[in-house]
């Protein structure tokens, strides 16, 4: 399996808790920008068949009709298996007849929608917009143009929120019934506004107790937990995240975008002025057998399903319990093993940092 | 014989005692301006950083045909053995007054232990060149409090060396010569000594009587060990190599040995050829006031401590340690110090000179159990206490101390020492304004909190000094401290039975926001025997988890989990209850 990502750093602005690579959108710069790029992939795209393409952001819709013609110009030249899972991350604003006709015409069949919440307070904090009326409306047109795999970014426990801020999020979320939504507890990221205004994290209790809930209504409305942050109606799993999940390799193209190719885990720059110099790559790293072995623990324990044991031991040639200390926290019933696969007690899946650092 | 005078500087903290020793250095031309580093009497970096002098020295110094020794002593109660003893090897004694602050508690303290030496004193108010100097308030003080008349008061300033060559003819003039002694046999007093990594220990020595010299056989009086003298030598500062050392003179001796315990200060040192019978007065081990656990975090460090522990006391006599096993902190070492300052040091020492991360339980004094058996034990260790019902009686150690304060805050003063249990003695006014309140107390609360509490009572105005008075029996109790049910042995202390239930209170709280949540729920309590006096309850963790985790920042959130692991490290596991080193300090804290 062959995964791409590949990231568009614009944005029309800057919010306040996003600590991803990103910079001002302006015309003059995303024509470069698209030039580097398309010479990146030339210099490192292989010619393998591609399973998954995610285009992220920054604010890939931000591109205006001839960039992103340009832009999908470029992704062309990728191989694309006839069932590639093709996500572009869209701004609300952003979405109309022009942007879904190119997308849908160039193959783009899931879209991502930054929404966060619908909550005033929540979204003035973020220092974005969105209204209910207007998300409903932009996903019927999305339908429309016949995508229908649809991911909803929902944002919690942000500072003054409650359980009854967040209750009233959720429902309008479920209420527009996305195939996906991807739901973060708000993280202050070094170099953020948020950060800088030394904002502070909820009380993790309350925190928790989201989280909880989250998890429970999702599940009576019929999405599959299938991931710490992620969840999706059946089959509608993002393969492309996943990917990441099983410790798959992955192309990263475009300015600080990460990929993983050859047993190499590398960063790009993000520098822009060296980035359309084609100084692409600013570090890279051969992992060891050991470390390849820890981020598929790392990552794989954070799907629920957790880590087919057959499969770690045809992928590395060794038992899981040979390689970590999982008997133990099995005794301690942090980790549970069952047909097959090793998981993190669903009731532990908060806490789960204090059982990586137990084990690897 | 007449031309030499020995004398020491004595003063209380931050007088300016080293600076005058600087100036007195400079003045007699023992370093000139480009050698003087300043403050060279104090060689030790945590010397100079705590402007105290730890480690004695002695230098010869010459002043218009005359040989002049000075002692240096150190500067806190914790030595006061050592101070005597250097003091014992001195003929007079320059008492340094600070010209702003006047007379403070070791002042006085200094000024008794020279007077029971016998020395000439020389009272000397220095800083003069202070702009809040008040040298006619500092006059008068030490003319009502100390005793001495107008004329034999001396001023100078160490900084500025105003005065200085005065200070040196009062020297020559008012401090006798050495006594001699009428046998002529062999007597060196030995006032310190230190190891040196190619000669062995080196021993200071006054030369009361007779005389060393290369290749005499050294008898120690005290034990009876012999040596062969290697090398002898005086500081000029610098070391200079001589023959011999003879009745009057101040010097240090090499004769390859190899351990410091044999070199006791305040021994007396005699010679096979001219054999003394009887030694000089004033010899007694010295003994540790103050016991604490020291272990390492890192379980595989205790051989690297036992080793710094070894190099330490080579230096330093009046460490003990022997290894103690806590079923908390695993292999360490149950060590004693003559004080708090000397506990400080030795532990800040370990950590900077040879970087072993320690873990120090709080410092217990020594207990005397009568048990109902008729027997009595002494106890430097909680843990060792004996069970309620086959004890007696328990005593502990009172100090007679004086405390130095503006008259304002005498109503402070006596509330903090009621407080701590204090025995009121009663009030000196040294003149209107300042007193200097005698009080007992009990070591037990000096070594807690009282310093801290002395200094936010009186806003650092008050000045401390004590000394061992007697032991008195008390009602005492073992305070346990569980954490997740279990008794952490390194955190039982011995309380008074009537602030058992605010120490108990006090010590949960702070282990409950001092101990990290864990993934399960961690009561903590306090407890007299089987009865729990407090409790508190740490929540489990709810909370940890990398929310984001996409192929951008998989490797960024590794290296975050790598970090958290890193400072999984340094906890010390108490059963399965993750506890951070600080922990064990929280019984000597109060907040």
């Amino acid at each position: 399996m062959n995964h791409v990502y590949i990231h568009i750093p614009f944005c029309r602005k800057i919010c306040s808790y996003c600590d991803f690579c990103k910079i001002f959108y302006d015309e003059n710069h995303a024509d470069d920008y698209l030039d580097a790029l398309e010479k990146e992939i030339k210099d490192f795209y292989m010619g393998e068949e591609i399973n998954t393409i995610y285009i992220g952001g920054g604010t890939p819709s931000v591109l205006n009709y001839r960039e992103l013609e340009r832009l999908f110009n470029i992704i062309n030249s990728f191989k694309r298996d006839v069932n590639c899972e093709f996500t572009f991350e869209c701004n609300p604003e952003d979405i109309n007849d022009v942007l879904l006709n190119i997308l849908s015409s160039n193959g783009v069949n899931r879209i991502s929608i930054g929404i966060e919440s619908f909550n005033k307070e929540k979204l003035n904090l973020m220092e974005r917009r969105s209204s209910y009326e207007d998300i409903k409306a932009k996903m019927n047109l999305i339908r429309y143009y016949g995508i229908n795999n649809i991911n909803l970014d929902l944002m919690y426990a942000l500072p003054n929120e409650d359980l009854d801020i967040l209750k009233n999020d959720l429902k309008q979320f479920i209420k527009l019934a996305p195939e996906h939504i991807s739901t973060y507890s708000l993280i202050i990221e070094e170099h953020t506004k948020l950060n800088n205004e030394n904002i502070k994290n909820i009380d993790e209790d309350l925190d928790a107790k989201m989280y909880d809930y989250i998890c429970k209504k999702k599940k009576k409305k019929g999405y599959n937990h299938y991931e710490v942050s992620n969840f999706a109606l059946n089959g509608k799993e993002s393969a492309h995240n996943l990917a990441y999940w099983n410790n798959e390799e992955y192309y990263g193209f475009g300015l600080g975008a990460a990929g993983y190719m050859n047993g190499f885990r590398y960063e790009n720059t993000r520098n822009l002025s060296d980035y359309l110099k084609g100084n692409y790559r600013s570090n890279e790293a051969l992992l060891s057998k050991q470390e390849i072995m820890e981020y598929e623990v790392m990552l794989g324990l954070r799907k629920l399903k957790g880590i087919n044991l057959q499969e770690f031991f045809d992928k590395y040639e060794i038992n899981i319990q040979d390689a970590f200390p999982v008997k133990p926290l099995i005794r301690n019933k942090e980790l549970i093993y069952k047909n097959g696969y090793l998981f993190i007690n669903p009731e532990k899946i908060y806490v789960m940092n204090e059982i990586l650092s137990k084990m690897i | 014989m007449d031309h030499i005078r020995n004398f020491c500087i004595i003063a209380h903290i931050d007088h300016g005692k080293s600076t005058l020793a600087d100036r007195i250095l400079e003045k007699t031309g023992a370093l000139d301006k480009r050698e003087m580093k300043d403050q060279v009497l104090d060689s030790m970096d945590l010397e100079r950083e705590r402007g105290i002098t730890i480690k004695l020295n002695a230098v010869e110094l010459n002043y218009k045909g005359y040989t002049l020794h000075l002692i240096d002593t150190p500067g806190h109660v914790d030595f006061s053995y050592e101070v005597s003893r250097s003091l014992a090897a001195c003929d007079g004694a320059l008492l340094v007054i600070d010209a702003a602050q006047g007379i403070e508690a070791q002042t006085l303290a200094n000024l008794y232990l020279a007077l029971n030496s016998d020395l000439t004193i020389i009272p000397v108010i220095n800083k003069i060149d202070l702009p809040n100097a008040d040298i006619p308030k500092v006059k008068k003080e030490i003319i009502d409090v100390l005793g001495f008349k107008e004329d034999e008061i001396v001023l100078c300033s160490g900084k500025t060396g105003e005065g200085i060559d005065n200070l040196l003819d009062a020297i020559v003039s008012r401090i006798n010569p050495p006594k001699k002694m009428e046998d002529n046999k062999t007597r060196g007093l030995i006032f310190d000594s230190y190891f040196d990594a190619y000669r062995g220990v080196i021993a200071s020595v006054a030369i009361k009587s007779g005389e060393i010299k290369k290749g005499d056989t050294l008898i120690m009086m005290s034990t009876g060990a012999e040596y062969q003298v290697i090398e002898l030598g005086v500081n000029t500062p610098k070391e200079k190599l001589v023959d011999k050392l003879s009745s009057g003179s101040v010097g240090w001796i090499s004769a390859s040995i190899k351990t410091i315990d044999t070199v006791r200060v305040g021994d007396t040192i005699t010679t096979k050829e001219n054999k003394a019978d009887n030694p000089l007065d004033g010899y007694k081990p010295m003994k540790p006031m103050v016991y604490s656990g020291i272990y390492p975090i890192e379980p595989n460090k205790y051989e690297a401590l036992k080793e710094s522990l070894e190099k330490l006391k080579l230096n330093d006599a009046s460490l003990v340690f022997e290894p103690e096993t806590s079923e908390a902190l695993g292999f360490g070492f149950r060590c004693g110090f003559l004080g708090l300052l000397h506990m400080d040091i030795i532990e800040e020492r370990i950590r900077r000179e040879f970087n072993i991360d320690i873990i120090a339980t709080s410092p217990s004094v020594i207990y005397e159990v009568r048990l109902t058996n008729g027997e009595t034990i002494y106890i430097d260790n909680p843990c060792e206490m004996p069970d309620k019902v086959k004890i007696n009686d328990i005593l502990e150690p009172y100090v007679k101390a004086s405390i130095f304060v503006p008259s304002e805050y005498i109503g402070p003063i006596m509330e903090l020492c009621q407080e701590k249990r204090g025995i009121y003695i009663t009030t000196e006014y040294i003149d209107l304004k300042r007193v200097n309140i005698i009080y007992e107390l009990p070591l037990a609360e000096i070594v807690y909190d009282f310093f801290d509490k002395l200094k936010s009572y009186t806003k650092g105005y008050a000045s401390f000094d004590y000394e061992l008075s007697e032991y008195k029996v008390s009602n005492l109790v073992k305070m346990d401290i569980l954490i997740n049910g279990e008794v952490v042995d390194a955190l039982s202390l011995i309380v008074h039975k009537d602030n058992a239930y605010h120490r108990g209170m006090q010590i949960t709280k702070s282990l409950r926001s001092l101990i990290p949540r864990q993934l399960f729920e961690v009561p903590i309590q306090a407890s007299i025997g089987s009865k729990i006096i407090a409790r508190e309850t740490i929540s489990a963790m709810r909370k940890n988890v990398l929310a984001k985790c996409y192929g951008g920042d998989v490797t960024r959130k590794r290296k975050l989990l790598e970090k958290q692991k890193e400072g999984k490290k340094r906890m010390k596991m108490v059963g399965s209850v993750e506890v951070p080193p600080e922990a064990f300090l929280v019984v000597l804290s109060n907040e």
